[in-house]
């Protein structure tokens, strides 16, 4: 079962409005590679979630989570510094397509309004989220873990069923 | 794309924006964090902040790699750090500087009571990585700095004294930095506290008033003698907080009489400490300080450093040389005093000098100024550096000790005071005791 069902609805709704996304991997040698994603969607029906990556910008993860399929995904508000971890083991990889374009001009627009909360302009959001359509990898995965990672006590715990 | 180096990605070490840290568990679970500081050590190692026991703390410790994602402050240009740990710091100049740093960090993010600094881990840096994009232009860098290196460098060749070395430092500040609220404190080696011998841009000088070692950004950086600065508003390192708390907890009532007002702002936003050093002995601290949040950036930490290196070596030399005085100068003619004579009373203690009831200086300062009062009374006026470093009444803690500075201190309370005791130069190592009014002196011991 998807672990996005024991994530508070709050929670849920920041991470399908569109905040700060970051997606890691490893390779066989266990060296983490990370890089920010410029777009995600969450289908929590289905309990499925997917990154959008630039494949410029993020090629060692990219080459990761083909080879590993493992991917680690923090949601973060960056205002309320809220924030999510979900982990899965077995990520799948496509190349992005005319259909992600409306998903990704969405979050982009979430973004620029995260962005300007915190007191940056919005050129900021889109020069984070420069990228070209064609080299965007989609890395979907359907969460088996998922942990409260807002700086606090709780940081860290697994989220259970039934919320916080 | 030449991999860049640390010290180009300086702006994006200076907290503004958490970085992102990618560690990996030694079963093969990545793990991704965000984290506060990524923190410049030199040009191959950094220190990231260990705040809690977490995933990431446990990883680390398992399995030594991380990767952190950086992003540009003013360009959103990302940037890939490779990192090895090496150890992890709980105490000490590098500690001390992240705990400030953060502090600020966590009072800006309203993480007061959540940040806290419980290590600084230190890491190799393997390979840095620029990461493509379409950042923002740069913004035009920051012009001016290398000269005001040199006018500062031919101010301080010039001067003669230590005073005007003092003035030569802050003008400098202010001439070329924009910096409006500064002070110089000097080392009390026996006390070990600071004492405050120049400021500019406060509504009182300050001069004479105390910091303790560890107190504040000034005492942090003084007892660790490492650059100390902090980007916004926090508690946390509020000297007038901190020392009235520690005047009531350890100092009697009688005693606050003999308090000097620290000068410094009420609200400071950004703040500097930079230690004062000659020869690897700590002589003092230059600080600066502003109502604005990121006044200060690793640059003016940089220039910071650099003028307080040269001013550690022109105290150390203008020591040496009021140390072996010049031939005394035929005596002058003593003026004649008139009108009411000044009620001067010394409380041996500590050694605390109160003129018509109203406080002075204490410590050695005070005992100077008693020592030249009484032979003023014997008819003389002319003094030496040298006689004052030989005169075990005095109590100067050690041969390190900066007499010079003592008299500066004394100078500067006797002008704020009043015109009718002054100490004027009359050369180098020497000068006059002048005094316009009667005295009458009362020891209170």
């Amino acid at each position: 079962m998807s672990a996005l069902s024991q994530i508070p609805p709050d929670l849920i709704e920041m991470m399908e409005r569109g905040v700060s996304v970051h997606v890691a991997s490893h390779d066989a040698r266990q060296r983490p590679s990370v890089m920010r994603a410029v777009g995600s969607s969450v289908d929590a029906a289905q309990g499925c979630v997917t990154v959008y990556v630039s494949r410029l910008q993020a090629s060692q993860l990219v080459l990761d989570v083909s080879s590993t399929g493992h991917v680690a995904a923090v949601f973060s508000e960056p205002f309320s510094h809220r924030a999510v971890q979900l982990k899965a083991t077995s990520a799948t990889l496509r190349n992005a397509e005319a259909s992600d374009v409306p998903v990704l001009a969405c979050y982009r627009e979430s973004m620029e309004r995260e962005v300007q909360k915190v007191g940056h302009p919005a050129g900021v959001a889109s020069a984070m989220l420069a990228h070209r359509l064609e080299d965007l990898v989609v890395i979907s995965f359907e969460p088996e873990l998922a942990f409260e990672q807002t700086p606090g006590p709780k940081a860290g715990s697994a989220l259970k069923e039934g919320g916080r | 794309m030449s991999e860049p180096q640390l010290c180009d990605i300086r702006p994006c070490l200076e907290g503004v924006i958490p970085a992102v840290m990618a560690t990996c568990a030694a079963d093969g679970m990545p793990n991704a964090a965000y984290i506060s500081q990524v923190y410049y050590v030199d040009e191959r190692h950094v220190a990231l902040s260990f705040q809690f026991f977490n995933k990431t703390r446990q990883n680390i410790l398992a399995n030594p790699y991380a990767t952190v994602l950086l992003l540009h402050p003013q360009t959103a240009a990302y940037y890939r750090l490779h990192l090895h740990y090496l150890r992890t710091e709980t105490e000490g100049p590098l500690f001390e500087g992240m705990k400030a740093q953060l502090a600020g960090i966590a009072s800006h993010a309203g993480m007061q009571d959540v940040f806290r600094l419980l290590g600084s881990d230190v890491y190799e840096v393997e390979r840095i990585e620029a990461v493509a994009g379409e950042p923002l232009p740069a913004p035009p860098a920051r012009s001016g700095m290398l000269n005001a290196a040199r006018r500062c460098s031919e101010r301080l060749a010039r001067c003669t004294s230590l005073d005007e070395t003092l003035n030569a430092v802050l003008a400098t500040l202010t001439d070329f930095l924009g910096v409006r609220h500064a002070m110089v404190l000097m080392l009390d080696s026996a006390a070990q506290r600071l004492y405050t011998v120049a400021s500019c841009g406060y509504s009182t000088s300050g001069v004479g008033s105390e910091i303790g070692l560890g107190q504040g950004v000034i005492g942090t950086a003084a007892r660790e003698r490492t650059p100390v600065r902090i980007m916004h508003m926090t508690n946390a390192y509020l000297y007038s907080q901190a020392m009235r708390s520690s005047l009531e907890a350890n100092v009697p009532g009688a005693e606050a009489a003999t308090e000097i007002p620290y000068p410094g702002l009420k609200e400071p936003h950004s703040q500097l400490a930079v230690p004062v050093m000659s020869a690897g002995r700590l002589l003092g601290v230059l600080f600066v300080e502003s109502p604005r949040d990121m006044e200060f950036s690793f640059e003016d930490e940089d220039m910071l450093v650099a003028m307080a290196g040269h001013l550690g070596a022109a105290i150390d030399l203008m020591q040496a040389g009021t140390e072996a005085p010049e031939p005394s100068p035929a005596a002058a003619p003593r003026p004649s005093t008139s009108g009411a004579p000044l009620a001067v009373k010394r409380f041996a203690a500590n050694d605390s000098i109160f003129i018509d009831d109203h406080y002075l200086i204490k410590g050695v300062a005070g005992a100077i100024l008693w020592k030249l009062l009484k032979e003023h009374a014997q008819g003389r006026s002319d003094f030496s550096n040298r006689e004052l470093r030989l005169d075990a009444s005095i109590g100067l803690p050690d041969v390190g000790d900066n007499l010079e500075a003592r008299l500066v201190l004394l100078r500067r309370r006797l002008d704020e005071h009043g015109p009718h005791l002054r100490i004027e130069k009359t050369g180098r190592g020497r000068f006059r005791l002048a005094v316009q009014r009667p005295v009458n002196l009362t020891d209170m011991a």
